[in-house]
């Protein structure tokens, strides 16, 4: 019996030489998923004409289209207007959906389940049906072209909401229930109690906004309508439909906005993977 | 805002604070989302029974946007566009991120968590970026598959301005961009499912297929299902790729629901057709997602 178990255990293990098969299979896929970053990053150090040519790598390597992105295009404004609104749109977000999602983990009332699916079934609707009504308030109340159409929509997030509920509900309820009985008011329990406590629900909330935020194309498309108010996308997607695109200048655009996602990225992977996975698998 | 000490439990204003605290609590939360979420999706459907044109108040006409939409042959175009594009993406997508968490999953398989992270990137960058990048690639003359088939002396054919060829290309970018991020959430899944029953089929003399095929799979059903889901509400929705690589041509071979709504609203300012239409595409995710749900959710309950 113990035999069988040990070559069964063995047999989990393929050959060497299949094991070699899969990494190698594995390194191909990653260089096909990488692939299109080295070309755009190799682009954006060609030339007009080089582009054009056949070959692959640039002849001469030049920074030529960076400086030209900086000095030509607005391209600095749309990166401070991005930052702006997305560092907004995550710090607003944490706040609102803090709040209520430990209202909607720790309290009863009337009305919650109902409102939560509410906000839940909120996310199979499709963009332009809430952008469509939107659009001529705010050009009523001449708010188009402000920051604040691209800041609070994404603060007040479906998904924000549920995770906060989600990890706030596993913190221990005796530990409320004592702050209470001590006296603690219930804005002093949230803000000195509840929300140190999340902090790190509060962290993947903050990342994911952001990131939806920085990302979202339609909403400045159509808010902003002027070129100092564009974000990144709408600015990179204006430089690319102009005529005659300067693919070089286009790709030095792409790269550059890639940077501060990918730093972001790196320092807290670890929130975000779990953020996005914990939604997905406790559902 | 320190409240004063109160030892005693149980006073009216106390009371009453603890009713109370629940709403204000959600207030902010659902003062944003009323006004910038749910008080449009219904304003919405009020708008779609109405003549709208921007700058005149809207008039209501009835029927008559829906009426209309029936009989307009380039919402149906884009609504085909629309279904057959994401039922090739939700397919090829969850079928590439499930074999992906497959292969990372098994114990084995050296530098998993670097590819686990590598193959997840092309999700940190945005929609418009990585379609501008991959403008570069299909290029007729100029891509980079142009070059590399050139090197082997074929001549490949303009995939963006191909009717053919151009919805694919778009979905294969679809896949690319987010191949990693769903095989992270059914490597989750995978890694949920019980080590013991696996090893239990195993010590019975079933094959490692038939542990996946028998004992795996059939765990691993609710994230399935919440990846389809997902995967599909955000195909359906499909709008910045084929605006930047292909404006909806050729001809209108990638023109999607949420273009044809763009197109509309914001370009010919038929607002409240746009609102109809829009609705239309509401009611086929929400009976798409349902029906999902009865065909992968348990039966169960």
């Amino acid at each position: 019996m113990i035999a069988r178990g040990l070559r069964r255990r063995r047999a989990l293990e393929p050959s060497p030489l299949v094991q070699y098969a899969v990494l190698l299979g594995l390194c191909a896929l990653l260089a096909l998923v990488l692939m299109p970053w080295v070309w755009a990053l190799l682009s954006s150090f060609k030339p007009r004409s080089e582009i054009m040519s056949t070959g692959f790598l640039p002849e001469v390597w030049q920074i030529g289209n960076y400086v030209e992105l900086f000095t030509t295009t607005l391209y600095g404004r749309w990166l401070m207007n991005s930052a702006i609104v997305s560092v907004s749109a995550a710090c607003v977000g944490m706040v609102v959906c803090g709040m209520a999602g430990y209202a909607f983990a720790k309290f009863r009332f009337a009305g919650k389940t109902a409102l939560f699916w509410i906000v839940i079934a909120s996310v199979s609707i499709p963009p332009f049906t809430t952008v469509i009504p939107l659009f001529g308030w705010m050009a009523k109340l001449g708010l188009l072209n402000t920051y604040l159409v691209l800041v609070l929509p994404f603060a007040s997030s479906a998904f924000g909401l549920f995770m906060m509920r989600q990890y706030i509900s596993t913190l221990p309820d005796e530990l409320i229930e004592a702050a209470r009985i001590d006296g603690c008011g219930e804005l002093r329990l949230l803000l000195t109690i509840i929300l140190p406590l999340a902090r790190p629900a509060l962290g993947t909330v903050g990342i994911l906004i952001f990131i939806s935020s920085w990302n979202s194309f339609i909403w400045p498309l159509v808010f902003m309508r002027s070129d100092e108010m564009f974000t990144l996308p709408v600015g990179i997607a204006g430089l690319n439909s102009e005529q005659m695109a300067e693919y070089g200048l286009i790709m030095a655009a792409a790269i550059t906005s890639c940077i501060p996602m990918l730093v972001v990225f790196f320092l807290m992977q670890k929130q975000i993977i779990a953020g996005l996975t914990r939604g997905a698998v406790k559902a | 805002m320190a409240e004063p000490r109160r030892r005693r439990a149980g006073g009216l204003s106390h009371r009453f604070r603890r009713a109370a605290a629940p709403y204000l609590l959600i207030a902010p939360f659902f003062l944003l989302f009323g006004a910038f979420w749910a008080g449009p999706i219904v304003a919405s459907f009020l708008y779609s029974f109405t003549e709208w044109r921007g700058i005149t108040p809207p008039e209501p006409i009835g029927l008559r946007n829906y009426e209309r939409l029936i009989g307009d042959e380039r919402f149906f175009i884009a609504l085909g566009n629309t279904l057959w594009m994401a039922g090739a993406y939700v397919a090829c997508a969850n079928l590439a991120s499930l074999s992906l968490a497959l292969v990372l999953d098994a114990g084995w398989v050296r530098l998993r968590h670097v590819f686990r992270t590598a193959f997840f990137l092309p999700m940190t960058i945005s929609m418009v970026v990585s379609a501008v990048i991959f403008q570069l690639i299909y290029a007729g003359d100029i891509g980079l598959i142009a070059k590399l088939l050139a090197v082997v002396g074929i001549e490949g054919p303009a995939w963006l301005r191909d009717p053919a060829t151009a919805p694919l290309a778009i979905v294969a970018m679809r896949v690319w961009r987010t191949m990693g991020y769903y095989a992270i959430i059914y490597l989750a899944g995978l890694q949920a499912v019980s080590a013991d029953l696996k090893e239990a089929a195993r010590l019975d003399g079933a094959s490692e297929w038939q542990v996946i095929r028998h004992v795996t799979l059939p765990a691993l059903k609710p994230v399935a299902l919440f990846c389809v889901v997902l995967t599909s509400i955000s195909a359906l929705e499909m709008f910045d790729e084929p605006m930047i690589l292909t404006q909806g041509g050729p001809g209108d071979a990638t023109l999607t629901a949420v273009m044809f709504v763009y197109q509309q609203g914001f370009q010919f300012l038929e607002l409240g057709y746009a609102a109809a239409a829009s609705y239309v595409l509401t009611l086929v995710i929400v009976m798409i997602s349902i029906a999902q749900k009865l065909w992968l959710g348990e039966k169960e309950r």
